[in-house]
């Protein structure tokens, strides 16, 4: 016999990522979920803005990787607190996993909370993890081609921040293209040009921050 | 990318829709896949097929309907429908204030049980 069911199939990860939004609002933490292709700058941006805020708010991640802790102690090394959560071949974070490090982390003193999702420019997009807004970070080094490449992360990120903007002279990329097609995917994604190398434009994103929470 | 997660996720609704009706053997499963959802459907057979076997859903056939993407125009009022997997404007004003209407769909539809 047949009957109908009507059922999403990612529902369990959205019921989890929705207590975990929960247990974030109750505690007074705004989450942001950091997406990009590896190499993109995830973890930079995190040390040029734990800097930059300069303790001036209270600042904690979670670092998702398939394996390995180099990131967390790069983290850790700023005195923020940090949990690693190593996926073990999985190309996201989903919200079971956060949901099993939330009490490894000091909620209470935590203004931002970032997420720093397993680098990958497609699978993260489609994952909600229990976050307030998705930021996503594109170097030009990967090319003006992937907004409409990977239209998902485009279009679900509040922000884009385009870093490595201090290699414009050795490459070919047209980063104007990069603004107009993701502007095309998403009208109101706040774009950032940045340089964690040199810190051009960190003062904008961190300004943008504290607009967040303030 | 991650069929193989999606796949655990819909075995496991099936299992349960499917004993909760007193059955203990799943024939056939229907799903709806949105062409932007970024499951793609030969990766999503492959895993089910590796997938199933040791579950009451060994025997069983995936069926996928494909779900197109489809917008409504705010500025001419359009419906329209796009072959890609993206809506970068209104196909007829060429306008930018657009909503989706429809492509982003990831759900089980219908079990046949034996």
């Amino acid at each position: 016999m047949k009957f109908k069911v009507a059922s999403k199939i990612l529902d369990a990860n959205e019921r989890i990522a929705r207590e975990n939004r929960k247990i974030f609002s109750d505690a007074g933490v705004y989450v942001i979920n950091l997406m990009s292709s590896p190499g993109a700058g995830k973890t930079s941006l995190l040390e040029n803005t734990i800097k930059g805020l300069k303790g001036g708010m209270g600042l904690g991640v979670i670092e998702g990787d398939i394996m390995g802790t180099d990131d967390a102690v790069r983290i850790e090394n700023l005195g923020v607190p940090v949990v690693q959560i190593n996926t073990g071949g999985a190309c996201h974070l989903d919200a079971n996993m956060i949901n099993e490090v939330l009490g490894d982390l000091p909620l209470k003193d935590i203004d931002i909370l970032f997420i720093e999702n397993v680098g990958n420019l497609v699978c993260p997009a489609e994952f909600k993890v229990g976050e307030d807004i998705k930021v996503m970070i594109l170097s030009i080094a990967e090319g003006h081609d992937k907004p409409l490449k990977y239209p998902l992360m485009f279009q679900e990120s509040s922000a884009l921040l385009i870093n490595k903007v201090d290699l414009k002279p050795f490459l070919d990329v047209n980063v104007e293209k990069i603004r107009r097609d993701a502007l095309s995917l998403n009208p109101s994604v706040k774009i950032f040009e940045v340089s964690c190398r040199t810190g051009e434009g960190i003062d904008q994103w961190i300004q943008w921050l504290q607009t967040l929470t303030s | 990318m991650h069929e193989a997660s999606i796949v655990g996720s819909l075995l496991d609704i099936a299992v349960k829709e499917c004993r909760e009706r007193g059955f203990n053997k799943i024939a056939s499963i229907s799903v709806r896949v949105g062409k932007a959802s970024g499951v793609m459907p030969e990766a999503l057979l492959f895993a089910f097929d590796a997938m199933k076997a040791e579950t009451i859903a060994a025997g069983a056939s995936l069926a996928i309907e494909e779900v197109p993407v489809s917008g409504y125009c705010d500025a001419c009022r359009a419906d329209f429908t796009v072959e890609e997997e993206f809506i970068l404007s209104c196909p007829y004003c060429g306008g930018s204030s657009f909503r989706a209407q429809s492509g982003r769909e990831l759900d089980i539809i219908e079990l046949e049980v034996d």
